[in-house]
């Protein structure tokens, strides 16, 4: 993959993920992990290669048939990507809505999700009235909302402590558990060591398999030249 | 689908409190062209209306000649004409209604007495079967060589040709301000895209379908574009009244009387909604268009 007719970010980067599987992607900043997750929230299309989401060939799907791929993907942004003019009720409601769900059903799911992740007294209050952590957890309570097949989040404890960033782990965990698929960016060698789930490590646009599997969390194979990143299917 | 509900912020922007106006100025122009244009066309109609049925005869008075022998040879022309096939009836027009016409420019009837001014007969044709107009012309001047047809075809096809060019420049105005009034819109709209590129760029990557992103700006475009033309057409509206109003008081025979029709304000009236609709799908396909570069 490159970003127009720079040089590359990503190359022989091959692996498959397991539905229902759990995964650490790490690697020193600039090594390729946010390009790496843009392939996978479909925010960018591969410049060769072949990536496979969902039985589908993210090269060659159709643009109108995108948007119907991305529902089934929850993203938690590094910088969140809140929309400050809206209320933590709103932003989290916002999949739900693009999808075209009822509002009343907006309304259920949005007001339960967001008590669960502690946020219930805050429904109403814009994200800049919150605080880092706050915001962290409507980031994540939006990625969560439509119950995604796949959730990536990149650096999603890079603006948290460390106690919020190991409660936040437990709950990608929980969701994992749920069927959901989870891959995580992050620098955080102590999270990493602590939750002891399978590596996908970059250096320099190339993936470096690291195989710290955790007991049920699946498998990650790069180097498995049956499915290749582009021929083997992701989800 | 969602119905008003906005996920930009768009109603922020510093251009929704401008455009509007911008829309309204323009909506006033078109309003005004409009209205001139179906004036004329009226006008056009009316006066059509009322000379293509009709001819009129001249009779020139020779020098010196004394009124009787003037009158005895028009009341002979009227006779024949009313004898002549095709034609309905012929009136010689009566002196003092001549003057009555000429009176705003050359003042009282004492004055106009005095003058050598021809006699004029207004002649009805039978619109299912006219004459022919030469046929005519020989058999007037063979009666009365000082007797002088005037179908006003000349006149009628050079006020014709007046007519449709004003119209032509009229509709031409009305196409550049509706082309302006398009450009204003891909403007703002490009604006507020360049300005939400953030908001925009998360709703698509969440599941928005372009019609999604489409339908925020093409909804504010409707309103804006509804008020401009509202501003406009009341501005317009104001303008005409004005103007009606002005005409009133000038003398009605140096200025036709013509008025806008009761489905000419329907026209006009339908403007806002026009304008509110070219708003809307210029939006929608400036957008569309935008979000089609993205992955």
């Amino acid at each position: 993959m490159r970003y127009g007719t720079g040089p590359e970010v990503l190359r022989e980067v091959t692996f498959s993920l397991r539905p229902g599987s759990f995964h650490f992607l790490t690697g020193r900043s600039g090594a390729g992990k946010s390009s790496l997750l843009k392939l996978m929230y479909l925010a960018h299309r591969p410049s060769r290669g072949l990536v496979t989401l969902f039985d589908e060939d993210i090269a060659t799907l159709p643009r109108k048939r995108l948007p119907f791929l991305r529902r089934r993907i929850g993203v938690v942004f590094q910088e969140f990507r809140l929309l400050n003019h809206l209320s933590a009720f709103d932003n989290v409601a916002l999949p739900l809505r693009v999808a075209g769900v009822k509002e009343s059903t907006i309304r259920k799911h949005v007001d339960e999700l967001l008590a669960w992740t502690g946020l219930g007294e805050h429904i109403e209050a814009r994200p800049p009235t919150l605080s880092g952590g706050q915001q962290q957890r409507v980031a994540i309570a939006r990625a969560l909302i439509s119950r995604p097949d796949l959730l990536l989040a990149d650096e999603p404890t890079g603006n948290v402590d460390d106690a919020l960033g190991v409660r936040l782990l437990y709950l990608f965990e929980e969701l994992n558990r749920m069927g959901t698929t989870v891959v995580i960016a992050t620098h955080s060698e102590n999270l990493v060591s602590r939750f002891k789930k399978p590596i996908l490590h970059l250096e320099d646009g190339v993936l470096i398999h690291q195989n710290r599997v955790g007991a049920s969390s699946g498998t990650a194979d790069p180097r498995d030249p049956r499915k290749p990143f582009g021929r083997g299917k992701k989800q | 689908m969602m119905g008003r509900r906005s996920d930009l912020p768009l109603s922020r922007d510093p251009s929704v409190r401008l455009v509007p106006w911008i829309i309204g100025l323009m909506t006033y122009l078109a309003c005004l062209m409009l209205a001139g244009s179906l004036l004329l066309s009226e006008l056009l109609g009316q006066w059509s209306s009322g000379l293509g049925g009709t001819v009129t005869v001249q009779v020139l008075p020779r020098e010196r000649e004394q009124a009787k022998v003037l009158d005895a040879r028009v009341e002979k022309l009227v006779r024949i004409l009313e004898r002549t096939d095709g034609i309905t009836g012929a009136r010689a027009i009566p002196l003092e209604e001549v003057a009555a016409l000429l009176e705003p420019w050359l003042g009282g009837a004492t004055a106009i007495e005095a003058l050598p001014l021809p006699r004029l007969i207004d002649v009805q044709l039978d619109m299912t079967d006219p004459p022919q107009m030469e046929e005519l012309k020989v058999m007037l001047s063979n009666a009365d060589p000082g007797a002088l047809l005037d179908d006003h075809g000349v006149w009628q096809d050079q006020l014709a040709d007046l007519v449709g060019a004003l119209e032509l420049v009229a509709g031409f105005i009305v196409l550049l301000v509706g082309l302006a009034t398009v450009g204003i819109v891909i403007f703002a709209t490009r604006s507020g895209m360049a300005a939400h590129h953030d908001v925009i760029e998360v709703l698509h990557l969440i599941g928005a379908e372009d019609g999604y992103v489409a339908r925020q700006f093409q909804n504010l475009a409707l309103t804006q574009g509804l008020r401009g033309g509202i501003i406009g057409i009341a501005m317009g509206g104001a303008t005409i009244w004005g103007l009606s109003y002005a005409a009133d008081n000038i003398d009605s025979a140096i200025l036709p009387q013509v008025r806008l029709l009761a489905w000419h304000w329907v026209v006009l009236a339908a403007l806002p909604a026009v304008t509110a609709l070219i708003a809307k799908s210029t939006a929608k396909r400036t957008v569309t268009r935008s979000l089609k570069r993205m992955v």
